[in-house]
């Protein structure tokens, strides 16, 4: 018989953090071998409540554990932040495609993430990290609303700065709204992109956070020159099966699941309400 | 293909004979409308053969309402499901692909088929709804089943169509084969049922709806058509549709155990594509009655290499806002005429 493909592996949850005051990371140990690429999404069961897909914020390296990030929005999110260590969730995927890194050799790197969007892209920095010397430099601009807002706090304004050492790392940092302690820029995330001095025929750049702040980085990144084919999306739709069966998350004739999650814009634009 | 005769009364008898081994299910009428089902010695008398479509289709068999997905599920029936008329035979195919052919297998969707024997049958009193044959397909089935069924006068014509049909008449000393009179007036009871569904749809233009679909998204074609105002959203049209096959999933276990229920849904439902924060893609009735149409004529196409349509007409009997979705394809597609 075959393996019933709605079916998650049981996980353990070893550690809950909190990031922000909406956002925490769930920390898991998963009972079976899982793994995945980085851009590649799983749904998460929380059970007897429901099931959501999210994008894996751990390193793809990492065999340990597995997180997710997420951000209170709704009824399975709510649960997913009332988890305590020692509880049982059910994990199954990966699904979609990943990040194309082998397109990416040789190339400057541009991340460009906004509040819990900085999670998918902190696995693609994580997977990026892994073997840095493939690329030509990567570029990181981090956005929030305030600093509080901001998640990896500890990895973003810290450990992972001090990558910057060994590796061509360059991190842009901003808020939209700074309070009297911030030491970095303010301004929304477009705001970073100003005076990128990036060969951007030579560059891809990499989107993910709320549609309002990916429509503007779009728009930014083709400003500055980014052909469309150059700007990876992230995008999210509702979805239930994750395997082109329900059809939930389609947009217009894309699937979110199995064309996606991440999009070039040369093959999202024109397809309807992409921006929500 | 292997033709074979029997009388009518001869093939009541059969079916009755097999009917105590294996459960069959045949449309019978009530209140002037056919539904499934299931054959018993007091109502084999009342089968109805080749007259139309059923209410229900034939989807509800093999993707239930609602069922249970995990934990895998008990055990799977032997049936025969007897007089699918060709829309719903045309329906599977998209079925098949869904939830069979691709790289992930539904839970039970594959076996459920396997032990399922379709006798489709020929359609020869259509509704006024029905339009197969302006969105290509006919009134009765050329493929796909295991034995079909055209009444022809006191006796039946059976077409074998599979090695399972085949084993379903095995011996049986009743059947001859059919002759070419028998097949030639066959022949002739189906082009003037293709005729009939033709000569009722002529006001509706479908030309290359294929083509002038494509890239047909924007919401203010859509407003165009005033009856798609009438749609209430109910999710009859959903629901009753071959092809239909959208799902959510529910959790219902507890802590540590995985229960997942698979239910149809309705991507006319305001909630269908709402996302956690609220935010929905397809904000208006204008968005989610054009996703549907576009999903049928466009994207099922492009997923699958066929209509997401069948032309049965359930969508049109049963609509409760009375919408004729033919005249608003006419209606949408005059618009796109210079595509």
């Amino acid at each position: 018989m075959d393996k019933n493909i709605y079916k998650p592996i049981r996980c353990e949850v070893k550690e809950v953090i909190t990031e922000s005051p909406t956002i925490k990371t769930v920390v898991l140990k998963p009972e079976e071998e899982f793994s995945f690429l980085a851009g590649q999404f799983a749904l998460l069961t929380v059970h007897g409540v429901g099931e959501a897909p999210f994008t894996p914020s751990s390193s793809p390296y990492d065999k340990e554990k597995l997180e997710f990030t997420v951000m209170k929005t709704g009824r399975v999110t709510d649960a997913i932040h009332n988890l305590k260590p020692g509880d049982i969730v059910g994990v199954r995927g990966p699904y979609g495609k990943p990040y194309p890194l082998d397109l990416y050799k040789g190339k400057e790197v541009l991340l460009v993430g906004g509040g819990v969007g900085l999670a998918p892209i902190r696995a693609l920095f994580l997977a990026l990290m892994e073997t840095a010397d493939k690329y030509k430099r990567v570029v990181f601009c981090c956005g929030a609303k305030t600093p509080q807002d901001y998640i990896y706090k500890d990895q973003i304004f810290d450990k992972w700065q001090n990558l910057c050492e060994q590796n061509p790392l360059c991190f842009r940092i901003t808020v939209d709204k700074k309070d009297e302690q911030w030491r970095y820029d303010e301004g929304v995330v477009t705001k970073a992109l100003d005076g990128l001095d990036v060969d951007i025929s030579n560059s891809v750049a990499v989107v993910c956070g709320p549609p309002i702040m990916m429509k503007f980085t779009t728009l930014k990144l083709l400003e500055l020159g980014y052909k469309d084919h150059q700007i990876y999306l992230s995008m999210e739709r509702k979805m239930y099966c994750a395997v082109g069966q329900c059809r939930h998350c389609l947009i217009g004739d894309l699937y979110v699941c199995k064309d996606g999650p991440v999009f070039t814009y040369d093959v999202i634009k024109g397809k309807p309400n992409i921006w929500v | 293909m292997d033709i074979l005769y029997i009388t009518k009364q001869d093939w009541d008898n059969f079916i009755q004979g097999k009917a105590e081994s294996v459960d069959i299910f045949a449309p019978f009428e009530q209140d002037g409308r056919l539904l499934y089902g299931k054959v018993s010695p007091e109502n084999k008398q009342e089968i109805v053969y080749n007259r139309v479509r059923t209410v229900e289709p034939l989807k509800m068999f093999f993707v239930p309402l609602k069922e249970r997905v995990v934990p895998d599920a008990q055990e799977i029936p032997e049936r025969v499901i007897m007089g699918v008329t060709n829309c719903d035979m045309s329906g599977l195919k998209i079925l098949d692909k869904v939830f069979r052919d691709g790289e992930y297998k539904a839970p039970n969707y594959a076996e459920r088929r396997a032990k399922t024997l379709i006798i489709s049958a020929d359609c020869l009193s259509p509704y006024p709804s029905c339009f197969c044959e302006i969105v290509g397909t006919h009134p009765y089935s050329e493929e796909g089943f295991d034995l079909n069924i055209s009444l022809l006068g006191d006796g039946v014509l059976v077409d074998v169509g599979s090695e399972k049909g085949r084993s379903f008449i095995g011996g049986d000393q009743k059947f001859f084969q059919a002759s070419k009179e028998q097949i030639d007036q066959r022949e002739n009871n189906r082009q003037k049922t293709s005729e009939k569904i033709r000569e009722a749809n002529r006001e509706f233009d479908l030309t290359d709806i294929r083509k002038r679909m494509r890239g047909a998204y924007h919401t203010e074609i859509w407003r165009m058509p005033k009856d798609i105002e009438n749609c209430v959203q109910c999710g009859s049209c959903t629901n009753t549709c071959p092809t239909c096959v959208c799902f959510l999933l529910e959790d219902t276990g507890e802590q540590g155990q995985t229960t997942k229920g698979k239910v149809w849904d309705s991507c006319l439902f305001p909630g269908y594509a709402r996302m956690a924060a609220g935010a929905s893609p397809r904000p208006t009735l204008y968005d989610r009655y054009a996703n549907r149409l576009l999903c049928k004529y466009w994207y099922m196409v492009e997923h699958f290499g066929l209509f997401g349509c069948t032309g049965c007409g359930r969508c049109i009997a049963g609509c409760a806002g009375k919408i004729d979705k033919r005249k608003v394809l006419t209606e949408v597609l005059r618009e796109r005429q210079q595509i």
